[in-house]
């Protein structure tokens, strides 16, 4: 028996979709590497100006030599009581200088790039903010990136 | 994360430190970590530096250890937010 098929129906359960893999091979070892962080945390310059908290698409840079007494967090969407002790719980730009110093990676990354995650518009990040950040990222050499998020 | 997907797709190697594995896995992270962590102290517990370091150290050294994509590896650090 042949099940009747009838074009467009959909079912009315909504089945989230896991996206196809992708994969960027390690071409060298972490002492070779220059690394940066990018964060959906919300973290920024408390000179710039900072996210929406209804949500934002737009990203920030943050110098990788940038004081952590220089940066903020602007994000609705976790409880910030620890981040504002110490941004390194969220982006450990402290504790990345550290191991390339130690000689752990090559060198910290000239940028890192921050966004608020938990919200914004998902095409926009899917078609501009994330192609934006990975074109700046490869530009400035950079082999391999520590997120934060979720 | 997008953000994590875009930069792995120009060929730039990522790892996310998350402290939400499930989420990460559904969005098709190709290379996580998840130490135990409350969301809002991903990468270890505020003013411990040793955690962080730790947490920082084993999150790079992913990048020599995994060979495939969508594997979450589970790191040995805990911290219970007081707040």
């Amino acid at each position: 028996m042949s099940l009747k098929k009838i074009d467009g129906l959909q079912s009315e359960v909504f089945v989230p979709i896991t996206p196809k893999p992708v994969w960027a091979p390690v071409t060298k070892p972490l002492k070779d590497m220059t690394v940066a962080i990018v964060t959906a945390a919300g973290v920024h310059l408390k000179k710039d100006k900072p996210f929406n908290l209804a949500g934002d698409t737009t990203y920030r840079v943050v110098p990788g030599d940038a004081k952590t007494s220089d940066m903020m967090v602007s994000h609705g969407g976790y409880d910030n009581t620890d981040v504002n002790r110490d941004i390194n719980c969220m982006f450990p730009i402290d504790r990345l200088r550290e191991l390339a110093k130690a000689g752990f990676i090559k060198a910290v990354a000239p940028k890192m790039y921050t966004c608020m995650g938990g919200g914004g518009n998902v095409k926009v990040f899917t078609e501009k903010t994330g192609p934006e950040i990975a074109q700046k990222l490869l530009q400035e050499h950079v082999d391999a990136v520590v997120m934060t998020a979720g | 994360m997008i953000v994590q997907r875009a930069i792995e797709s120009v060929g730039i190697p990522t790892i996310i430190i998350a402290a939400l594995p499930p989420v990460v896995r559904q969005q098709g992270t190709p290379r996580a970590v998840a130490p135990r962590v409350p969301m809002g102290a991903n990468a270890g517990e505020p003013n411990n530096v040793e955690m962080q370091t730790g947490i920082l150290k084993d999150t790079l050294l992913q990048f020599e250890k995994l060979d495939q994509p969508g594997k979450i590896v589970p790191l040995p650090y805990e911290y219970i937010a007081q707040i």
